[in-house]
């Protein structure tokens, strides 16, 4: 386990991935959102509203699977106490925070047109803003210790813990009568028309990207952080 | 408000939100590089 | 050997019981939250009605499909009836307001309200729910068309 965590092995790796998925992320998402902009067709029912869609979706989608990293770089610090598992829980945590809060502003302007209100407390929308909030915890938890390590531990437990939320927020369209509509794309098939589709899957994948880009400056920020600290303490020590 | 417009606020949501994330992320990261390698240096 | 073991044992033991605590607390969810069914419910749908034993004037949300043909204006161009159905029941809905864009007969509708002595739900605002399917205006055209023809093919059999 250790050998494969290894912060200088993860930064050979790093620094030229960084450039790579920000770029490729960018062209990706560019192409996905134009295609979902200017070609895509509106929908027989939502009309132009529909394509909120295209970035909607895939900040669901990626505030989801982040949380999902978080958990488990979470379990990774309490059972092998590894130092990039805590780097990892705080480079994810306020990128995850921002997809999630992207999620929910563009669903709630979806919503207005749509619906015909900004927000109702049904069992997604509740679901997905409790998402945010543990988000926000697990940030604030972090900070709340002087000792770095000490922040990690009280944030990977409450990572884990909101954990059971994704599947609230997965199978609350079927749990509970909500305002938002059931899932569209299921092991059985998607019924969105492939028209929109394919630039759905397109947005997605570069907001995957973008967001792992994100993720690894942030890692990458973490780890130079810890040196120069120790370091400075390192001499500090050796001038007293 | 014409739907167009809702899917304007929304996209400049995104841009910004997503935008900033990255934006922010970027700028700790070559803060924190360059002090690392100035230290390294002295 | 005996070292290595020893050192190895209080990490085995930590991803034992975490894990184990992780799977529990996500086990007792999955049990816990369908079962909440009716108190974390957004609105009730008309074969839920007559089980919730609701009493006239309790401010209630309802939910469910606009009956196809049932949309009617009054004289007075301002207020409309319909019915929403859950293909079970049905409860005629009374509705004085603006009507969101989406709403129209066979689509999903949230009305907030209340039940009148007389079975009339009457609505303060409505809500239109969309449902998971999105497809461009010449596909549900031609879904619609080959519904129509299928209908058309089958009654005469029947």
């Amino acid at each position: 386990m250790h050998r494969f965590a290894n912060p200088a092995r993860f930064l050979r790796i790093a620094r030229p991935a960084t450039p790579l998925t920000f770029w490729t992320g960018l062209a990706i998402v560019a192409t996905g959102l134009a295609w979902g902009v200017f070609l895509a067709p509106g929908d027989y029912l939502q009309g132009e509203s529909v394509r909120m869609l295209y970035v909607h979706v895939p900040t669901a989608w990626l505030s989801l699977s982040a949380y999902l990293g978080l958990g488990i770089a979470g379990f990774s610090v309490l059972v092998w106490k590894h130092p990039l598992a805590e780097v990892v829980l705080a480079a994810l945590a306020p990128i995850g925070a921002a997809f999630a809060a992207v999620c929910l502003i563009t669903g709630s302007i979806w919503g207005r047109p749509t619906w015909g209100t900004w927000w109702v407390w049904d069992g997604r929308l509740t679901s997905m803003l409790v998402l945010l909030f543990l988000y926000l915890g697990v940030i604030a938890l972090m900070r709340a210790y002087d000792e770095p390590s000490q922040g990690a531990r009280m944030g990977s437990v409450l990572a884990l813990l909101g954990l059971v939320n994704l599947p609230i927020i997965k199978f609350s369209v079927e749990w509970w009568n909500t305002l938002h509509q059931p899932a569209s794309i299921t092991l059985s098939g998607s019924s969105i028309d492939s028209a929109m589709l394919w630039p759905l899957l397109t947005s997605a994948v570069g907001f995957a990207l973008l967001m792992a880009s994100a993720v690894l400056m942030r890692m990458r920020a973490l780890i130079a952080e810890r040196k120069v600290a120790a370091r400075t303490a390192r001499m500090a020590m050796a001038a007293a | 408000m014409t739907q167009t417009d809702y899917v304007i606020a929304a996209y400049v949501v995104a841009a910004v939100g997503i935008g900033s994330a990255v934006l922010w992320a970027y700028l700790t990261m070559r803060r924190a590089e360059r002090a690392a390698q100035r230290l390294r240096e002295r | 050997m005996t070292a290595a073991q020893t050192r190895m044992k209080p990490k085995t033991q930590r991803l034992i019981m975490i894990g184990a605590a992780v799977a529990a607390l996500i086990v007792a969810a999955l049990l816990a939250m369908p079962a909440l069914r009716q108190g974390a419910a957004y609105f009730y749908a008309p074969a839920d009605l007559a089980a919730a034993e609701i009493t006239p004037g309790q401010a209630i949300r309802l939910g469910g499909l606009v009956e196809e043909g049932s949309v009617a204006r009054l004289p007075d161009g301002i207020t409309m009836t319909f019915r929403v159905t859950d293909r079970l029941e049905s409860v005629p809905v009374r509705y004085a307001g603006l009507v969101p864009d989406l709403f129209r007969e066979g689509q999903g509708v949230i009305a907030d309200g209340r039940m009148q002595p007389d079975g009339v739900f009457l609505a303060d605002t409505l809500l239109a729910k969309h449902d998971e399917n999105y497809m461009p205006p010449e596909v549900a055209e031609a879904v619609e068309r080959a519904e129509a023809e299928a209908k058309a093919r089958s009654a005469p059999a029947g």
